[in-house]
């Protein structure tokens, strides 16, 4: 890590600004929430006037990583480097929940074990009774909870797609970082990109051979695991020569393009100059000469966290959208949805109340749809709907688009 | 972080008193532990010092229960909102209680018969405002921290803000206070009504208090009716003095701008350096001037402020009207904070006030004190109250630290042989008590401290704010 997070933390002038932006911080009012608490527990641990004790990984938990305080900070302070040092610190002074780190350490770095783990997970949930519109009221091996979870694809993502689909004349030929949600779950994401960009002429590569992005495991503090899967995905996309590499995930994108330049040092910036969400990439390279027929739907879109604070991407997927379907905007369209790994197993309670301002938000819209680009988002906004029973649908921004290329007839892929 | 070091006997009581707490005012209001601790420990001062236990009231009967308590056993009590304070006034100096008021939020009643509203003393500030504007009303006062702090600290402290030279400050928009008392007991000042002669203003006495008398449970705020329209003018000039002129003129004018702002070379040059805002180097001083009312109200006064500003030698003026531009304009005075720690890491942030006919000679002042000295400081704020912040920016090099303490002494010497105040806006806290007594005679200090000890007199009430003897 480049910046100390020793040094880091004097940086904070504890003016309290970020209290206007953290999403747990507007649930709870406890100031253990807000980054600036944080800071301060941080501080204590460097003084050695505290050690690491289970009330204390509690406040290191209840934090969604969403990064606004970042965005906001008067001060600057990297905090991304504080709450990172603390996680770490949390796994090695506390260790890891055994489950998590079965899962990281062995199964991810393997995909044949995790896919294989997945597959009898799949074959399970066949068995389990109360699917309810696509969602079924189950977690897949890793988690417990009373929640709706999608059920996990027959056929990976990366199978589906292991050969490449061979354009004559592509204009560019890019390659899709799928994801674990994406490869596993949401199979018709990738599905979607795929399509979309060959209707541009563009031709899409899926590395086989790449692993999740390390999220999941660094926000554990196991950062060892997530330096394993960083350098693994490192030698599968360099190995491909590649115009540019999208994802659908804004999680993952986050990680590959910025938290792999930590974890793999500057020697990835040229990696990282070429990754896009998959929004951003189509605005850039094919904004003007797309066209598609905007379906008979009234649309609105959330804001992802690491899309909007992280990177400060809110135009590109909105102009997809507006050129796809009845496009609205809803209220506090980047308020946090309350998806997001560890932080919704710990503090399921508040991740509930964090959906509830979503949906309530969605539904004053009007919008039939909610759009999203990350399947985190949509795999907790899905959730919050199937407990409702309502009919809003929740789905990714790119799924729209190839909807409204099919609708208007779009096809500029060379095959001949 | 400090540890405040108490004797036995003062340990003893804490714990007697944190049992009775835990029995009377329930376990789930109370934190004990250190992890817990430790985020209530500081204000926006960076001062931290541990306090003993936090108690989060939900409700007024919490609130006496809790002090009834700290007064049995005599231990010190700590009112908390947003922890945004400037001055210290939230940090528990001699451990204790912190009473954190961030969970009486609730907004009780939006009164637009009455142009009243009441609320609990955590709501956010900006939180009223918004509530308030849907109503078409405005709650005028404006602190820079308005998103997080709180109603009930911007009211202890008397907060000022941007609005203050048209608005007046916090203090001109409290009708009625629910306090309670260190004894436990509830009292009720003032009232909806929008006057009252009856008795002493015990309303103004406790504003701006800073904790030390009683804690706020209730606030009553008058409101006014929301501005139809509001417009940005910036005025840029290449002499300091010209900017103070044309400040001057436009209210010589009859105009009394909403926000009338002044920003120093230092502050553009830091604000430049950060942003890369698009201020060219000509620009030795800058005013950045709302205004506000109606359509026909504002179209009548831009020319003329326009012209008041050229008439002192503005070399341009700006205009504008829509959101986004108005945006661009005050993103400048927003990154101030962050470009100012550009240039060093910390600072001494002072929030004198003049009357308004001394400002130039106050700039003048700072100057001759700073000389050539290897420190920065920057000038900034309300230009049109005389309200103006002198940001003393230090290094972490050796005698930095005391260079700018020594700075900041003389500053506070000057404002009050200028007729000032020691502090416009930000409260006395800990951080200026030491200056207290520069502007408040002996005999007025003694009456304050007769006031103090006549509500307090247990001295459990913020011990170590604003009185140093």
């Amino acid at each position: 890590m480049t910046t100390d997070w020793k040094e880091e933390v004097s940086k904070c002038s504890k003016c309290g600004k970020c209290q206007t932006v953290c999403p747990v911080f507007l649930e709870t009012g406890d100031e253990s929430s807000v980054s600036r608490g944080k800071i301060s527990l941080a501080e204590a641990l460097r003084d050695k006037q505290i050690v690491y004790t289970e009330r204390l990984r509690e406040h290191v938990y209840s934090c969604k990583k969403c990064m606004r305080c970042r965005k906001v900070c008067p001060s600057d302070v990297d905090y991304e480097v504080i709450i990172s040092a603390l996680l770490r610190g949390v796994a090695d002074e506390m260790g890891i929940p055994l489950m998590p780190k079965i899962i990281f350490r062995y199964m991810l770095p393997r995909r044949i074990l995790f896919d294989l783990m997945l597959k009898v997970g799949s074959k399970i949930q066949r068995f389990i009774p109360g699917k309810r519109r696509g969602q079924m009221r189950h977690l897949p091996l890793l988690f417990m909870g009373k929640r709706w979870i999608p059920t996990l694809a027959k056929k990976t993502a990366l199978k589906k797609f292991s050969t490449t689909r061979k354009l004559k004349n592509p204009k560019m030929r890019v390659g899709l970082f799928t994801g674990c949600l994406i490869n596993y779950i949401y199979v018709d994401i990738a599905e979607a990109v795929v399509d979309v960009l060959n209707r541009m002429n563009i031709e899409v590569v899926i590395p086989q051979g790449q692993l999740c992005c390390g999220t999941p495991s660094s926000t554990m503090g196991d950062h060892k695991s997530s330096k394993k899967l960083a350098e693994v995905n490192r030698e599968v996309f360099e190995s491909h020569n590649l115009d540019a590499i999208v994802s659908a995930c804004a999680t993952c994108t986050k990680s590959i393009k910025m938290d792999y330049l930590r974890t793999l040092g500057p020697s990835w910036q040229q990696m990282s100059d070429k990754i896009y969400d998959i929004s951003e990439f189509i605005e850039k390279y094919c904004g003007n000469d797309y066209k598609a027929k905007p379906i008979d739907e009234k649309v609105t879109y959330h804001d992802p966290c690491h899309l909007m604070w992280v990177r400060g991407i809110t135009e590109e997927p909105r102009d997809v959208l507006k050129k796809s379907s009845d496009f609205v905007d809803m209220d506090m369209a980047g308020s946090c949805c309350g998806g997001g790994g560890i932080f919704t197993i710990i503090h399921y309670d508040l991740t509930l109340k964090m959906l509830e301002r979503k949906v309530n938000s969605i539904e004053r819209s009007g919008a039939d749809t909610v759009a999203t680009n990350c399947p985190g988002c949509i795999m907790q906004i899905a959730d919050g709907f199937a407990g409702k029973d309502s009919k809003v649908k929740t789905t990714h921004s790119i799924q729209i688009l190839q909807k409204a290329m099919v609708n208007g007839g779009v096809d500029n892929s060379d095959t001949s | 972080m400090k540890f405040f070091q108490k004797t036995k006997k003062e340990v003893n009581k804490h714990q007697k008193a944190l049992s009775e707490l835990i029995r009377v005012v329930g376990e789930e209001r109370i934190l004990s532990a250190i992890e817990d601790r430790i985020c209530y420990s500081y204000d926006a001062t960076r001062q931290k010092v541990l306090p003993d236990i936090v108690v989060r009231p939900a409700d007024t009967n919490d609130v006496s229960n809790t002090l009834k308590i700290a007064s049995k056993y005599k231990v010190p009590i700590y009112a908390r909102g947003a922890g945004s304070g400037l001055t210290g006034g939230a940090v528990p100096l001699m451990g204790g209680i912190v009473f954190d008021l961030k969970n009486m939020n609730r907004i009780i009643e939006i009164s637009p018969d009455d142009f009243t509203a009441t609320v609990e003393p955590g709501v956010v500030t900006k939180e009223l405002q918004d509530e308030v504007a849907k109503f078409d009303l405005f709650y005028p006062p404006d602190p820079s921290s308005a998103a997080f702090s709180t109603i009930g600290g911007n009211v202890a402290e008397c907060a000022g803000g941007i609005t203050g030279l048209k608005y007046g400050v916090t203090r001109d928009y409290i009708l009625s206070l629910e306090i309670v008392l260190p004894d436990g007991s509830v009292i009720n000042t003032g009232g909806k009504a929008l006057r009252s002669t009856t008795g002493y203003d015990l309303t103004r006495l406790f504003t701006g208090s800073e904790g030390t008398l009683g804690v706020f449970t209730k606030i009553t705020v008058k409101l006014i009716p929301k501005p139809e329209k509001i417009l940005t003018v910036a005025a840029y000039f290449s002499e300091r003095d010209d900017a103070v002129d044309a400040a001057d003129l436009i209210i010589d004018n009859n105009i009394l701008p909403r926000t009338l702002e002044f920003l120093d070379q230092m502050t553009i040059n830091a604000v430049r350096g950060y942003t890369g805002a698009d201020i060219g180097e000509d620009v030795k001083a800058l005013l950045l001037i709302d205004i506000d009312g109606t359509e026909g109200s504002i179209s009548h006064e831009v020319p003329i402020i326009e012209n008041a500003c050229r008439e002192s030698n503005a070399f341009r003026t700006k205009v504008a009207e829509t959101a986004e531009e108005r945006d661009a304009i005050w993103a400048t005075r927003r990154s101030i904070s962050p470009a100012l720690y550009n240039i060093a890491p910390h600072k001494i942030n002072e929030d004198i006030c003049v009357p308004r006919s001394k400002i130039k000679e106050m700039l003048q002042r700072v100057d001759r004190i700073k000389t050539d000295q290897p420190i920065y400081i920057a000038n900034f704020g309300h230009i049109g109250d005389g309200n103006i912040h002198v940001n003393t920016m230090y290094s972490d090099d050796p005698g930095q630290e005391e260079l700018a303490e020594s700075i900041v002494n003389k500053v506070m010497k000057e404002v009050v042989k200028l007729g000032g105040s020691i502090s416009g806006e930000h409260g006395i806290g800990n951080k200026k008590s030491q200056f207290m007594e520069l502007e408040i005679p002996s005999h007025e200090y003694e009456i304050m401290k007769k006031f103090k000890s006549y509500f307090d007199p247990k001295g459990i009430m913020n011990p170590g704010k604003m009185f140093i003897r």
